[in-house]
């Protein structure tokens, strides 16, 4: 503990026995924990696979055309970011500015897809309650929501600093530890996408369960 | 080993060496049944995973790219009848393609201190293992019969 020194280079503080930023050296130990966090709701999900006895049931209810556009925001939106922060470290701030905007634009598309997909789900009779397929996709794609949610509410303060000119190239750490974030819901919904949509998607009623029709 | 040489420049002493000098870049040989497409899709491969042009615009714009590509090859897939014997093996690869490319270009654990990639992976490790322990119970006690 004889070396507590930290030192200030463009905004990043070194801490000067890890050699590491501080603040980004926390955000992967947080992004860590999300991992083993989302890992035990997807090994979750895959347990219960196919286990539901009554419907609605996956080959029911899922729309992979739809999924899938909404997917591609998502992943175009990780680039969003990551070119608002090289835009910001070069100063650029029109650039910077024009990026985040549309990253949070598109956050917001995300979620009003998801929106119109529970909403959907929830017409035909697919709710939490519904079976063991209901109960583990809403939990889960639940959680990436408002996973996305967050990051949406923080990026649209990191807007309003950039606005009020407190977020400049000195500090673009800050938006840095937010792209870090925006891109680990991106790669959680990768393996969501293809897990939970383009797997499963095909699975109807499995041994022993009643068949479903719509409004039943 | 040729290919994880080049493409991860990998020479038995680790996997995060990066090329400095001209002589060290790869070679690619064009005597293939696609002429110069391999070659150059191999250089592409290259430039990429070198971090040749990291941290500009076109580079960024390479990466997003390819993984719009590959859930574009995903959906279409998911659409053949004839290869849904292969679906799920298939859909585990190119979703862990698409993983390794955000995490080590967007976010930039091929090019940042080794600590990060250290914590992350560890934490992927024991995340893993849930998820596998979750499926083995499940199928060796029924869970949720």
């Amino acid at each position: 503990m004889s070396n507590q020194g930290v030192t200030v280079h463009h905004g990043e503080e070194i801490n000067n026995s890890t050699g590491v930023s501080n603040k980004k050296l926390l955000m992967w130990a947080f992004l860590g924990s999300d991992v083993m966090f989302f890992g035990t709701f997807i090994g979750t999900f895959m347990a219960y696979r196919n286990k539901s006895l009554n419907g609605p049931y996956p080959e029911d209810t899922l729309d992979i055309p739809i999924t899938s556009v909404s997917t591609f925001v998502l992943l175009m939106s990780s680039l969003g970011v990551v070119l608002a922060v090289h835009y910001l470290k070069e100063s650029k701030m029109g650039l910077a500015k024009f990026w985040l905007i549309l990253v949070i634009i598109m956050g917001m598309i995300f979620m009003g897809f998801q929106v119109y997909e529970f909403t959907h789900f929830a017409h035909i009779g697919m709710t939490p309650q519904a079976n063991l397929f209901g109960s583990t996709f809403f939990t889960l794609t639940s959680l990436h929501g408002a996973h996305v949610s967050l990051g949406i509410l923080w990026l649209i303060f990191l807007l309003y600093n950039e606005y009020k000119g407190n977020l400049t190239s000195e500090n673009a750490i800050d938006l840095e530890l937010a792209g870090l974030y925006w891109h680990f819901v991106d790669i959680v919904w990768i393996i969501i996408f293809a897990l939970l949509y383009l797997i499963t998607a095909g699975d109807g009623v499995p041994p022993g369960g009643l068949p479903w029709t719509a409004g039943h | 080993m040729s290919i994880l040489k080049d493409l991860f420049h990998y020479d038995g002493n680790g996997w995060w060496r990066i090329p400095k000098t001209e002589e060290a870049k790869a070679n690619p040989k064009l005597e293939h049944p696609f002429g110069k497409f391999l070659g150059m899709s191999k250089d592409f491969l290259i430039f990429i995973t070198s971090g040749k042009g990291h941290a500009s615009p076109a580079y960024y714009w390479a990466i997003a790219i390819i993984l719009g590509l590959i859930t574009i090859v995903e959906v279409w897939w998911f659409d053949v009848e004839g290869l849904r014997y292969l679906l799920v093996p298939a859909m585990l690869f190119f979703s862990l393609v698409k993983f390794i490319l955000v995490v080590a270009f967007f976010m930039h654990l091929r090019f940042d201190n080794k600590l990060y990639s250290n914590i992350f992976v560890t934490c992927m490790i024991i995340g893993v293992f849930i998820f596998s322990l979750f499926l083995v119970l499940s199928a060796f006690h029924g869970l949720g019969n």
